[in-house]
């Protein structure tokens, strides 16, 4: 028996597992060579080294964490929580990614394609069948919401507000046309007296325009005035 | 409720007989019953996955995932094996899935276990000094690095036999692989550590 043949056979040897004729062929040849029988003895010692590694045991019990685990995932709301999430569901996160894209994409056609003109609102008015004039414009001014600004000044018009009595207050609509200035000033609630020139100067005013999805729209916003202070506009 | 609440014939019950009745007890749902088929294999999964991943916190980590696997597929237990060799393949399993997501994620780095972790010595032998102490645990030290090194492979199936004591055919029914790819493992196994650990082969034969 060659010294490769033995140094093959050395691990099966070292486990028992070789058969009777060829252990004590492999015995007689390591009687008779000394550094196939050093080997030998190396890996006996490497087995030993490592069956002697001491036993490591966990600082604490695990019984009781692991039964707390259980508890947790039985719970049907809170169970997803607890469990290792890749290791029970090993396809689910690859799958998230096509639906991602679908998701992604859903969106972004939603984003691209909704920059259309405003839809157009058909109303009835009087009772007789008619269009209302589009939305933004003067005669269906939007109002101040999410997405659609508050009218900034540009020039800015003191307000005459002595001829309101001391706790007098008016309640007015100033409606800020698409180009900025003012279409129209409405009083809505108040006395009509001595609020001319307060109404003159509000339709003096002039307004950076409102856009709303790139366009400009005209506004109507609501302006509550007092001799006092002059709380505007109002949404 | 706790391990206490198992009734006493099952505690007089031993191997595979207790481990029987443990796993009819666990599928009707019986807590306590889990919780003793834990604390009676927590040791073996604890250190084996601490000798697989060479990190205690991961182990600790892995070992816990692994009686959860067991609770879940306790239905499928055919009882073919013996429970022990069964757990051992998902304790090899768990550990193998740890390291390749290590490896997917840029870690493969272990943090050295604190071979102080051993478990306490048995009763009745003579406590070691000082140095003696800190030599085995500097050589078990070098040992586990060696490990660590090894191709997960073989790393699994020595250390099953090594440490776990098995026959080279319960390295076989554990890991569901043939005979003779455990014992060529083993081979390869043992040649890779002669030579990384020749230093501590030659400081002294440890027979």
């Amino acid at each position: 028996m060659s010294c490769g043949v033995v140094r093959r056979r050395l691990s099966r040897w070292l486990d028992g597992e070789l058969e009777a004729g060829a252990a004590r062929r492999l015995e007689a040849h390591l009687a008779a060579c000394a550094a196939c029988a050093r080997r030998a003895r190396e890996l006996r010692a490497v087995s030993r080294l490592v069956s002697e590694l001491p036993a490591l045991s966990a600082a604490e019990s695990l019984a009781a964490s692991v039964v707390d685990r259980l508890d947790m995932a039985r719970r049907p709301a809170l169970g997803f929580l607890f469990r290792g999430f890749s290791s029970t569901r090993p396809f689910i996160l690859p799958s998230l990614v096509p639906a991602t894209l679908v998701v992604v994409t859903v969106l972004a056609g939603v984003l691209l394609f909704d920059s259309g003109p405003l839809p157009e609102v058909h109303l009835a008015p009087g009772g007789a069948w008619g269009a209302t004039p589009a939305l933004g414009t003067e005669g269906n001014p939007v109002f101040p919401s999410a997405g659609i600004d508050l009218p900034r000044e540009t020039t800015s018009v003191p307000l005459p507000t002595e001829a309101l009595s001391g706790d007098e207050s008016v309640f007015l609509e100033q409606l800020v046309a698409r180009d900025g200035s003012v279409a129209d000033v409405t009083l809505l609630e108040g006395d009509a007296t001595g609020t001319a020139s307060l109404m003159n100067a509000l339709r003096q005013q002039r307004f950076e325009p409102v856009r709303y999805r790139g366009r400009p729209v005209a506004v109507s916003v609501y302006r509550l005035i007092s001799r006092m202070e002059v709380r505007s506009p109002l949404t | 409720m706790g391990a206490g609440e198992i009734p006493l014939e099952v505690e007089a019950l031993a191997g595979p007989a207790r481990d029987r009745e443990l796993v009819a007890r666990c599928r009707e749902g019986d807590t306590a019953a889990f919780a003793r088929l834990v604390s009676l294999h927590e040791r073996m999964v604890f250190n084996l996955a601490a000798r697989l991943l060479g990190d205690a916190e991961e182990a600790r980590d892995v070992a816990q995932e692994v009686f959860l696997q067991v609770y879940r597929r306790l239905g499928r237990f055919e009882g073919r094996s013996s429970l022990k060799t069964w757990i051992y393949r998902i304790v090899v399993n768990q550990c193998h899935n740890r390291r390749r997501f290590w490896h997917r994620h840029g870690r493969d780095r272990e943090d050295p276990l604190d071979e102080r972790l051993a478990a306490p010595r048995a009763p009745g032998r003579r406590p070691p000094g000082p140095y003696e102490e800190a030599c085995a645990q500097e050589r078990a030290r070098t040992v586990q690095q060696a490990l660590l090194r090894l191709p997960f492979p073989q790393r699994s199936v020595l250390v099953l036999r090594e440490v776990e004591g098995l026959s080279c055919e319960e390295v076989a029914a554990a890991l569901g692989i043939p005979d003779g790819t455990v014992k060529s493992r083993l081979s390869r196994a043992r040649e890779a550590l002669r030579q990384s650990l020749a230093g501590l082969l030659e400081e002294g034969d440890p027979s």
